[in-house]
C-alpha cells in the first residue's frame, strides 16, 4: 500500500502544477497564448489600424505616433510600415502614411470585430466595462472573418457598439461616430452623451470614473482652457480639453430636463405604484429586450406586491402580470415615484 | 420550453404520429394549416388537446412547448393540421423559441393563427396579439380562462374586443372545452376566407424612427406591391433581420402575400431592385437612434394598455384574486415560507420513500424470484443451451427487471406528487423564495426544482431545466443536476450505511445513525451543487448570456385525474422506457464479462485485478470500479453487480446462483458478511457512499444531457466533471484516514 503521505504529497503537487499550468491569466498557458498573440502579424494589424484611426480623424500621422501607440521603438514602427507598403496595404503620402483600398478594407475588418466583440461583452456577459477595450484588443485578431460574421447573426447584428461607435457591417460601411465634440457644446444647454472613445483606456477609465455613460445627461456650465465644466447628478466638475474630446454628445432641447430622476424600481415600497421612466444603458442585449417584452417600458405603471422570503428578489405586478425581478434588474429600471399615486382601491 | 417533468416527449412529433396514425389521420397532409401561439402559460397546450383529442402534458408553469408540437384532426370534411409554436412575450426574435415562433408565422404560411390570449393579463398578452396582426391579417384570438379572470375581479367584452382589433375574438375557458367548437369555427371561417378580417395596425412611430421606417416601406412596398406589411417588413429590415433579409434577397418575400399563391404567381422582382430595397436598407439604419427598439416596445404596449383599458370592465368583486395574494403572502413570507416549504418537500419525499418500499418488494419478489426460476425452467425444457439462456434471462432479463422493480414505484409516486405541485402553482413560489441562494452560486432561482426533480431521477431533472430560459443558467443546472441523490442511488446509500454505519452505533440509535449518513450524503451532494455552480458560473461559463425573469402564475386548483393519467403515463413510463433500453445491454455485458475465460481467468476477474490497485488508492477496490464502469446505464444495478463480483473474485462459494448473475441477499446481516468477506472495511463502506454520489451519471441522463445541449463539449464536462470530484474526495479522505489511523 502506497504510503498516505507521499500519495498526499503527489497529490498536492499534481494540483500544484495544474494550476500552475491553468490558473487564469497568470497560469503558463495563459501566458503562452498572450505571448503567441504578440506575434508580426498583430503588431502588423494594430499598425494598419493606427493609420487608419488617424486618417479618420483627420490627425497627423506619422512614424512616431505609431511607435507612441504600439509602444515600440520608432526603428520597428518604421519597419512595420515599410512592410505594410510592401504588402500594397499602404502607401507613402506627402502627409504620412495613407492606406490602400485593400488597407482599408483589412481596417474595417478589425475595427467590425474590434467593435462586435466588445458588444458581445456589454450584452451577454458580466465583464465589467473598463476591461472590454483590452479583451476586444485580444479577440480583433483572434477571430476570422466567418466566426465575426456568426458572431454579427447571434447578437441580432447590432449596430452601434457600446462605446456608441458604429458597427461596420459585413460590406465594409459605416458612418462616422455620432454627435459633436464636448468641446463644440453651447454652455448651458443641456446635452446627451452619445459616444465616448475607449483609446486611450486611461482617460476611458477617468471618463467611467467620473460618472459618465452612454446616455446620460450633462448640463454644459462653461468652456475654458482648463476644460468643460459641466454640471449632472447636483454637482459640478471639470472635464479637462483632452479628455473632453473623447467624448460626443448630442444637444437637447432648451426644455429638456437635465436631472435624470434618481429613484429607481429597487426605492419603490411594497404596494406603491410607480411609473417607469426608462432602463438603464448599464443594461443591455437580452436582459434588456426580456425587460422590454415584459412590458417594462416608459410609462408604464408597477407596483411591487411580494418580497421573497429571503428579501430579494421581489415580484411585481407588470402588465397585468406578477413578474419577480432581482434587485439587480430593479435597480436598472428609473421610475418617477409621484407621477402615480396610491393603488386605486376597487368597489 | 416545457414543463418541468419528463413529460414533454409527449409532445415529441414522434409520439404524435403514433396516435394520430391510429386516429387515421396523417399529419403530412392537410387542407388548413392553423398555428397556435401565445404568450408562456396561457393554456396553449390546452386548447391544443382540446381540439386535437390528445394528451399533450399540460402545466401550470410558463414555458412549456419547446419542439414544435404538430396534430391533425378533421373538420366538416376537411383534414386540420395544428401546430402548437412555442410561448413567447415577443416576435422580435430575440431567443430561439421567439425565432421558431416568428419564422413559422411568416414563412409557414399558416392559413390562420390562433392566438391564445390570458384574460387575467390582458396588457402582456395583447402586445404579442398586435405584433402578429403586424405580420400576418388572419388572425383569430381565442381569450382563455376567463373564469379565473373573472374570479380575479376582471371581465372582458369580447364583442368590443373583436370590433376594436378586427379580427374574430373567441372567449372560452379551454380546460373545460367551453368554446372550443366557436373557436374552430371561426378559425374555419377565418382560413377559408368566408370572414373577412381588417386587422388593428400599429399607428406611427415616434418622429424621427417614423420617417425612416415610413421611407423604407416605401421602397418595400414599390418592390413587392402584393406584400401586404410592407412597414413590418422594413422594420425588420433596419432591425437586420437575417431571415427577412434573405427573404428579400432570395426574392421569396412576393410569395409570402396572405393570399394563397395563385397558379400565376407573380415573378419575384429583378435582382437590381431587391439589392436596391437591400442597400437602402443598411443606408437608413445609421438613421436611427440606438434605443429605438425601446420607442417600438412602448408604442406596442401603449397600444395595448388603451386596448385593454376599452374593454376591460371593471368594478367586480375580487375574491379570488385577494385570496392568492394572501396565500401568496403566507407561502413567501420572512416567517413562514421556508419552514412550509421544507415541510412540502419533506412530505412529498416521505411519501415516495415509504410509499415505494411495498410495491418495490412486492415487484422484486414477483420479477426476480418467481418469474426468474419459472423462466429458466421454461428455457431448459425448451433445450436451450446454458449460455444462452445464461445471456438472455440472468444477463438481460435480471438487469431489465431490477431497474424496473427499483425504478418504476418512486417515479410513480414521486412524479405525480410533483405534477400536483406544478399544477397549483406553487413551485415558482418555491424558485421565488430561492432566488437569492441560486443567485449567489451564478444560477437562476428555478434551479432549485431541476435539483428536486434529480431527487427523483436525474434525466427528469435535466429534462426539467427547460423552464430555465436564461442560456447560462440553464447549462449549469443541467451540468450539476447529477449532485442530486437519485432514487436509484437511495438504496444503495441506504443498505451500505446500516450495514457499516448504523453498526458503529448502540442497536436503539442504528437506525438513526444510518438515516443521519444518508441524509448527510444528499446535504453534502446540495453542497456541491452550489460550489460547482459557483464555479461554473466565474469559469467557463462567465461568457454565456443571462436574462433573469421569474413570472408567478395564479393558483389554479390542481386536476388530480388528469394529472395522475399525464405523469404516469407520458413522465414515468417515457424515463422508465428509456432506462430500460439501457439497462439491457448493461445486463448483457454484465453477463458475458462474467461468463468470458481469457488464459484462466474470466474478463471480470481481469478487469478486477487490473483496476484494484487504483481502486485501493482512492479507499474502494477493483470490485466496485468495476461495477462502476459496467454498469453505467443504471445504479440500480450497482449494489447487485458489487455481490456477484464479489462471490467471483473472493470465491465465497454457496451464496450465489453463479457467475454473471446479480442478486441480493436476504439479510443486511448476510450482505455485510459477504462484503467483509470481500475486504469491505468501513473506510470502503464511506467511500462508496461518498462515490456513489459523486460518480458520472448514468448513461440514460448521459443521453439526455446530450439531446437537451445538443454538445458534446458539455456532455463530457458534466460525465468528466463529476467522477474526478468523487476520485478526488475519496482519494483524500482515504489518504487523511489512513495518515490519522497509523
Amino acid at each position: 500500500m502506497v504510503e498516505p503521505g507521499f500519495a498526499l504529497a503527489v497529490f498536492a503537487g499534481l494540483c500544484l502544477l495544474l494550476a500552475a499550468l491553468l490558473w487564469p491569466e497568470r497560469g503558463l498557458l495563459p501566458r503562452w497564448l498572450q505571448f503567441a498573440r504578440l506575434s508580426e502579424r498583430v503588431r502588423l494589424e494594430d499598425a494598419l489600424k493606427h493609420v487608419f484611426a488617424c486618417r479618420q480623424e483627420q490627425q497627423a500621422c506619422t512614424v512616431d505616433s505609431l511607435a507612441g501607440h504600439l509602444a515600440v521603438p520608432s526603428g520597428e514602427a518604421a519597419a512595420l510600415l515599410t512592410r505594410l507598403a510592401r504588402m500594397g496595404l499602404l502607401r507613402m503620402e506627402p502627409d504620412g502614411p495613407a492606406l490602400t483600398a485593400e488597407g482599408a478594407r483589412s481596417a474595417v475588418r478589425i475595427v467590425r470585430i474590434h467593435r462586435l466583440w466588445e458588444r458581445y461583452l456589454a450584452d451577454r456577459t458580466g465583464v465589467p466595462p473598463a476591461k472590454w477595450h483590452d479583451q476586444a484588443e485580444r479577440m480583433e485578431h483572434a477571430l476570422s472573418t466567418e466566426q465575426a460574421d456568426a458572431l454579427d447573426a447571434r447578437l441580432g447584428r447590432p449596430a452601434w457598439d457600446p462605446h456608441g461607435d458604429p458597427i461596420p457591417d459585413a460590406s465594409g460601411s459605416m458612418p462616422p461616430a455620432p454627435g459633436i465634440g464636448l468641446p463644440a457644446a453651447t454652455p448651458g444647454r443641456a446635452v446627451e452623451i452619445v459616444h465616448m472613445e475607449d483609446e486611450p483606456p486611461q482617460i476611458y477609465d477617468a471618463l467611467l470614473a467620473d460618472g459618465l455613460v452612454l446616455g446620460g445627461r450633462l448640463e454644459i456650465v462653461e468652456r475654458s482652457d482648463e476644460g468643460v465644466r459641466v454640471r449632472a447628478g447636483g454637482r459640478d466638475w471639470t472635464i479637462d480639453p483632452v479628455a473632453a474630446r473623447n467624448v460626443n454628445v448630442r444637444e437637447l432641447g432648451p426644455d429638456a430636463p437635465v436631472e435624470a430622476p434618481t429613484a429607481t424600481l429597487r426605492d419603490a415600497r411594497p404596494g406603491e405604484r410607480v411609473r417607469v421612466v426608462d432602463i438603464s444603458r448599464a443594461c443591455q442585449g437580452p436582459q434588456r429586450r426580456r425587460l422590454l417584452d415584459l412590458g417594462v417600458v416608459k410609462g408604464a405603471e408597477i407596483v411591487p406586491e411580494l418580497v421573497s422570503a429571503a428579501g430579494d428578489p421581489v415580484a411585481y405586478s407588470i402588465q397585468g402580470a406578477l413578474v419577480a425581478l432581482r434587485s439587480q434588474q430593479a435597480a436598472w429600471i428609473r421610475v418617477d415615484r409621484n407621477g402615480a399615486g396610491a393603488r386605486p382601491e376597487v368597489a | 420550453m416545457p414543463s418541468l417533468a419528463p413529460g414533454a416527449c409527449g409532445g415529441c412529433a414522434q409520439h404524435r404520429t403514433d396516435s394520430l396514425l391510429r386516429l387515421g389521420l396523417n399529419p403530412d397532409k392537410w387542407d388548413i394549416l392553423i398555428a397556435l401561439a401565445g404568450n408562456p402559460n396561457v393554456g396553449k397546450s390546452t386548447v391544443f388537446n382540446a381540439l386535437t383529442g390528445l394528451r399533450q402534458h399540460t402545466g401550470n408553469w410558463p414555458g412549456k412547448t419547446i419542439v414544435r408540437a404538430e396534430g391533425a384532426f378533421a373538420h366538416e370534411g376537411k383534414r386540420l393540421k395544428l401546430v402548437d409554436l412555442p410561448g413567447t412575450y415577443s416576435l422580435q426574435a430575440g431567443s430561439a423559441d421567439e425565432e421558431v415562433a416568428r419564422d413559422f408565422i411568416l414563412f409557414g404560411r399558416p392559413d390562420v393563427t390562433v392566438v391564445v390570449v390570458d384574460a387575467t393579463r390582458l396588457e402582456r398578452n395583447l402586445n404579442l396579439v398586435l405584433q402578429i396582426l403586424d405580420i400576418t391579417d388572419r388572425v383569430v384570438v381565442y381569450l382563455n380562462l376567463v373564469d379565473e379572470a373573472r374570479r380575479h375581479g376582471i371581465a372582458v367584452d369580447a364583442a368590443r374586443l373583436e370590433q376594436r382589433l378586427g379580427v374574430p375574438v373567441v372567449s372560452g375557458v379551454a380546460r373545460e372545452r367551453v368554446g372550443i367548437d366557436d373557436l374552430l369555427g371561426a378559425a374555419y371561417r377565418v382560413a377559408t376566407g368566408q370572414r373577412e378580417t381588417r386587422p388593428y395596425r400599429l399607428e406611427e412611430l415616434p418622429g424621427n424612427v417614423e420617417g425612416t421606417v415610413a421611407a423604407l416601406a416605401g421602397t418595400v412596398a414599390q418592390a413587392f406591391p402584393q406584400v401586404p406589411n410592407a412597414r413590418w417588413v422594413a422594420l425588420r429590415l433596419l432591425n437586420a433581420d437575417d431571415a427577412v433579409v434573405e427573404a428579400v434577397r432570395s426574392g421569396e418575400l412576393g410569395q409570402l402575400g396572405d393570399e394563397p399563391p395563385p397558379a400565376e404567381d407573380a415573378p419575384p422582382p429583378a435582382q437590381g431592385v431587391r439589392d436596391h430595397v437591400l442597400e437602402t436598407a443598411r443606408r437608413l439604419r445609421w438613421e436611427l437612434p440606438p434605443d429605438f427598439q425601446d420607442a417600438l416596445s412602448e408604442r406596442i404596449f401603449a397600444a395595448a394598455r388603451s386596448l385593454a383599458a376599452a374593454v376591460r370592465m371593471q368594478g367586480l368583486k375580487r375574491a379570488r384574486f385577494d385570496f392568492d395574494r394572501t396565500l401568496d403572502r403566507l407561502l413567501t413570507s420572512r416567517t413562514f415560507g421556508f419552514p412550509l416549504m421544507l415541510a412540502v418537500l419533506a412530505v412529498v419525499f416521505w411519501i415516495t420513500i415509504e410509499g415505494a418500499n411495498v410495491p418495490s418488494g412486492m415487484l422484486a419478489a414477483l420479477l426476480i424470484d418467481q418469474a426468474h426460476p419459472w423462466l429458466h425452467g421454461l428455457a431448459a425444457a425448451a433445450g436451450l443451451p446454458w449460455w444462452l439462456s445464461g445471456f438472455l434471462l440472468d444477463g438481460v432479463y435480471l438487469a431489465t427487471a431490477w431497474v424496473v422493480a427499483v425504478m418504476l414505484p418512486p417515479m410513480a409516486i414521486f412524479f405525480p406528487l410533483f405534477t400536483l405541485l406544478e399544477d397549483f402553482g406553487y413551485l415558482p413560489r418555491v424558485a421565488f423564495n430561492l432566488d437569492s441562494l441560486f443567485r449567489a452560486a451564478g444560477a437562476h432561482g428555478k434551479q432549485a426544482l431541476t435539483m428536486c426533480m434529480g431527487f427523483g431521477c436525474n434525466a427528469a431533472g435535466v429534462v426539467s431545466t427547460r423552464v430555465i430560459d436564461s442560456p447560462r443558467e440553464r447549462l449549469i443546472a443541467i451540468i450539476t443536476n447529477n449532485f442530486s441523490l437519485c432514487n436509484g442511488r437511495w438504496p444503495t446509500q441506504i443498505l451500505v450505511a446500516t450495514i457499516f454505519i448504523g453498526a458503529l452505533a448502540p442497536a436503539h440509535l442504528a437506525g438513526a445513525v444510518s438515516a443521519a449518513a444518508v441524509v448527510g450524503i444528499a446535504l453534502l451532494g446540495i453542497l456541491t451543487m452550489f460550489v460547482v455552480s459557483w464555479l461554473l458560473s466565474r469559469t467557463v461559463l462567465r461568457g454565456e448570456a443571462t436574462s433573469f425573469s421569474l413570472e408567478l402564475p395564479p393558483y389554479r386548483p390542481p386536476r388530480v385525474l388528469q394529472t395522475l393519467y399525464t405523469s404516469v403515463i407520458d413522465r414515468t413510463l417515457i424515463v422508465l422506457w428509456r432506462a430500460v433500453v439501457f439497462a439491457i445491454p448493461a445486463g448483457a455485458v454484465i453477463w458475458l464479462v462474467s461468463n468470458i475465460e481469457v488464459g484462466g481467468a474470466t474478463l471480470a476477474a481481469h478487469g478486477v485485478s487490473w483496476l484494484n490497485p487504483f481502486g485501493l488508492l482512492i479507499g474502494l477496490n477493483g470490485v466496485i470500479l468495476l461495477a462502476y464502469i459496467v454498469a453505467i446505464p443504471a445504479n440500480e444495478i450497482i449494489i447487485p453487480t458489487v455481490l456477484m463480483l464479489t462471490v467471483l473474485t473472493a470465491g465465497a462459494a454457496g451464496t450465489a446462483p453463479g457467475p454473471g448473475v446479480m442478486f441480493e441477499l436476504d439479510s443486511m446481516e448476510a450482505t455485510g458478511g459477504l462484503l467483509r468477506a470481500g475486504g469491505w472495511t468501513l473506510l470502503t463502506a464511506v467511500n462508496l457512499m461518498l462515490f456513489s454520489l459523486l460518480h458520472n451519471p448514468c448513461s440514460t441522463t448521459i443521453y439526455t444531457i446530450y439531446k437537451e445541449t445538443r454538445s458534446a463539449g458539455w456532455t463530457a464536462l458534466s460525465t468528466l466533471l463529476p467522477v474526478a470530484i468523487g476520485v478526488a474526495v475519496c482519494f483524500l479522505v482515504t489518504q487523511v484516514w489512513r495518515l490519522v489511523a497509523a
